[in-house]
């Protein structure tokens, strides 16, 4: 990539003849082995819109919709280095009169300039899409190590992504909000924002991971600045049974991965014994699921209907053990992907993503290194905060486009390694 | 009642000084939290609904401070939230409470739902797949519910809420004998169609009407009782609009007639005067939810031991008790009307073996069609709740469904 940009930006000023010779050499940018594999999509792509011709099959269009941004990409950037070859000929053809070599050459420059784009473009485009990037989400947020200050700092992170989803007009609701024993209502314990919009987990998963505040709390006498930390976590809230037709996202299909048999989730009801119907009229209305394999446990009394918390409870286990199995993948295809890689690729939800400083009224992202001195517009969920975001949207594609490299360079080796195997035998 | 502790007490004042008196009667200082922030909510938004009504901008601040704090100390003498709040959450629907009308419990919501769920499935069970298609669209004939000792009507309008959209015939009936619960049964209806949360076919599929359940029928002149309270069997037979069939038959006992009614369920008033008095019953009901939905009124000279147009003699299976006249009138009023499936709530496990031992004593032609019979106990774990149900046409002896 690099060293494409470089050439870029002067050309034509070598010889024309070694230059081109080694931008063929490292094709624009786009490796080899992608190569291969957007023309075996746009090949697959191809063929399902033949049979789709034929007679239609809602799995069948699908596919072939997930498949058309990649396809059609690919088309635009083959036409792109078509052309330019085209125009390199005729460069090179010693009979082209003096005008037509100034044309051609302005006109090779133009389509160079949109070549990298293109390029970027067309590996975005190969990124399998995340399984739930049309889903809505549950946003929870948990105070970490810091206490009381931490606590107040996850109240203005809970405000801070109440303002940005609303302003976005991504329906925010408070599902719970616990907070801590004490006067001030703005000490969180626990939040649970649920934000109703589809692909609103796609937009909100930058900012799962562990968040940390610098400043002198309020709480503090002689002015010290602490360091505490705020753990966020973006859960995909899955769609009422029974409208859900996507079997792969249906919870209530034993067969599907994201299946959670009933069995196994423990159900009590905070409720003292003694008599109860008409005998008593309690308002109490808190449930507790606990997913037993897991231990993962959820509680909910906000409402004042026992059915809507169980609801809602039953909401979030869901989300997180269909979050907790998706990372499961991740982290296999990691441990995959390490040798080719060299190194964890991946910022787990335990890692530390972005400090707020408020004494140098800044706010820095570790992943993509963006740094904002605006921690105001930031804290007010204002474009700030979406600046910051976009930034690592950025910095998650491009390392999802590295691991999908190396992912297809390691089945590369290994398919080389097998055939020279199979050779070595046959020789034999 | 176990007594709170002061540390708990003093925690709460600090907290806020507002908790302490919610303490009174939540007795954990969770539930008392909840209670505040509810009463909060509530307090706000009639103080914004207020001003935005008529802007007072001199004491904005403090009238919802001191509604607030009102609303607290009534719940502290045990006044019970749902009146202060004005509604409850019942399923989807939300049912206004008014004193004088027992307030919608938790474990009634719970067994309504498995009742829904329940009829549905006798109706997937019954209609094979070829015929499921035209029993819904082209059979006119409506599956009939009957809710006896309705309240605030929130057991009706459930099951509406949770059968309509599987039964395009649906009628369901709410009877009860307080004019005061009847009319807020009716407002409950308009109420949750203006919200939205019942479908519109709701103001037709669904009545409510005034009638003495325990009330026998009179014969001859009078069809009313004395006190001008209509008779619960002339309102069913006009309503089930089959008045022949109303009359204890030799026809009953033929297990192929249709049945009248698809499902019964009631709430009957069911605590003894003892349990009323003895503690069992918690204070705030006793001092403000109305006795007329708690305890059954003691048995009229006229009422026992006349005798009634049921096969069994009273005396035969031993003295129904005080608590008790309910089921047996209900479970009378089932076997007249052919019932498919009957559920009755019940105060404790005991009072729900009682009732057993009632059905299997009273079921008509019982030793000839026992095996017709099914009968499910739905205990509610934590408090000893049973339900308890049968099934008229179901061949099998399900096993007890509960854990």
């Amino acid at each position: 990539m690099l060293q494409c940009g470089r050439f870029m930006r002067q050309p034509l000023r070598f010889s024309l003849q070694p230059f081109l010779r080694r931008t063929l050499h490292t094709d624009l940018g786009v490796s080899p082995v992608l190569l291969t594999r957007a023309r075996l999509l746009a090949a697959e792509h191809a063929k399902l819109s033949n049979r789709l011709a034929d007679s239609f099959d809602a799995k069948i269009a699908k596919r072939a919709g997930e498949l058309a941004p990649s396809a059609a990409i690919l088309k635009e950037w083959d036409n792109a280095n078509e052309s330019i070859s085209e125009l390199k000929a005729l460069l090179e053809d010693p009979e082209t009169d003096a005008e037509l070599h100034t044309l051609a050459t302005e006109d090779l420059e133009t389509s160079r300039e949109a070549l990298p784009s293109l390029s970027d473009r067309l590996k975005k485009s190969l990124i399998p899409r995340h399984p739930f990037a049309d889903l809505p989400c549950l946003v929870e947020i948990r105070p970490g190590a810091g206490g009381d200050e931490a606590g107040l700092f996850a109240y203005e992170m809970m405000r801070m992504y109440m303002t940005l989803c609303s302003r976005k007009g991504l329906r925010p609701t408070i599902l719970k909000q616990d907070v801590e024993d004490g006067p001030s209502e703005d000490r969180l314990l626990e939040a649970v924002i649920e934000v109703e919009a589809d692909g609103a987990y796609d937009i909100l998963r930058t900012e799962s991971g562990v968040h940390r505040v610098q400043r002198v709390p309020a709480t503090e006498t002689k002015g010290r600045t602490h360091t505490s930390a705020v753990s966020v976590m973006v859960l995909p809230s899955f769609p009422e049974s029974g409208s859900a037709s996507d079997n792969a996202l249906n919870f209530d299909d034993p067969t599907s991965d994201y299946y959670i048999d009933p069995q196994e989730v423990r159900v009590e009801k905070m409720r003292a014994g003694g008599a109860g119907g008409q005998h008593v009229n309690k308002t109490e209305s808190a449930i507790r699921l606990t997913h037993i394999p897991t231990n993962t446990v959820v509680s909910m009394q906000d409402e004042r209907s026992q059915h809507a918390n169980r609801r809602t409870a039953w909401q979030m286990l869901r989300a997180k053990i269909a979050e907790a199995r998706q990372e499961a993948r991740e982290q296999e295809l990691v441990q995959l992907r390490r040798g080719a890689m060299g190194g964890v690729a991946k910022m787990g939800r335990g890692d530390k993503i972005r400090t707020y400083n408020y004494g140098q009224s800044r706010c820095t992202d570790h992943r993509s290194g963006i740094t904002l001195h605006n921690l105001d517009d930031v804290l007010a969920g204002g474009d700030g905060l979406e600046s910051v975001m976009e930034s690592v949207r950025t910095w998650i594609s491009d390392r999802e486009v590295e691991a999908m490299v190396a992912e297809e360079l390691a089945k590369a080796e290994e398919q080389e390694k097998k055939e020279k195997k199979e050779k070595g035998q046959n020789k034999k | 009642m176990p007594r709170i502790r002061p540390s708990t007490l003093i925690k709460a004042s600090r907290d806020n000084p507002l908790l302490p008196l919610l303490l009174k009667e939540c007795r954990t200082l969770e539930s008392a939290r909840n209670e505040l922030r509810w009463l909060r909510e509530h307090a706000l938004r009639t103080s914004q609904t207020r001003t935005r009504q008529q802007p007072n901008p001199t004491t904005p601040l403090a009238e919802w401070k001191m509604h607030l704090l009102s609303m607290c100390r009534q719940r502290s003498r045990g006044y019970p939230l749902q009146y202060i709040l004005g509604d409850q959450p019942f399923g989807d629907l939300e049912i206004l409470c008014r004193p004088g009308v027992l307030i919608p419990r938790p474990d009634t919501e719970s067994y309504v739902i498995q009742a829904a769920k329940l009829v549905e499935q006798m109706a997937m069970a019954e209609a094979t797949p070829s015929e499921r298609s035209s029993t819904d669209k082209d059979d006119p004939k409506p599956l009939r519910i009957l809710d006896l000792c309705t309240g605030t009507g929130c057991i009706t309008l459930l099951l509406h809420a949770l059968l309509s959209p599987r039964f395009e015939h649906l009628r369901v009936m709410g009877i009860d004998i307080s004019s005061k619960a009847l009319s807020l049964a009716r407002k409950n209806l308009d109420h949750n169609l203006q919200q939205g949360l019942l479908t519109h076919r709701a103001s037709t599929d669904v009545q409510f009407h005034r009638a003495d359940v325990l009330g026998l029928p009179t014969g001859g002149g009078g069809d009313d009782d004395a006190d001008g309270i209509p008779n619960v069997e002339k309102i069913l037979s006009e309503y089930f609009d089959q008045p022949g069939e109303m009359e204890m038959s030799e026809d009953l006992l033929a297990i192929d007639l249709e049945p009248g009614c698809d499902l019964l369920i009631s709430n009957p008033p069911y605590i003894s005067t003892s349990d009323f008095r003895n503690g069992t019953t918690a204070r705030s009901v006793r001092l403000f939810e109305p006795k007329l939905a708690l305890v059954p009124p003691p048995p009229r000279s006229q009422q026992f031991p006349t005798p009634t147009p049921t096969p069994t003699p009273t005396s035969a299976m031993g003295a129904v008790r005080p608590e008790d006249i309910f089921y047996r009138r209900i479970l009378e009023l089932s076997y007249k009307l052919r019932t498919k499936v009957t559920v009755l709530e019940c105060g404790d496990i005991k009072q729900a073996e009682r009732v057993i031992e009632m059905h299997n004593f009273m079921a008509p032609g019982q030793d000839r069609f026992q095996d017709h019979f099914d009968v499910q106990v739905w205990p509610n774990t934590e408090q000893d709740m049973a339900f308890y149900g049968f099934h008229h046409n179901d061949g099998s002896r399900s096993s007890d469904s509960s854990r």
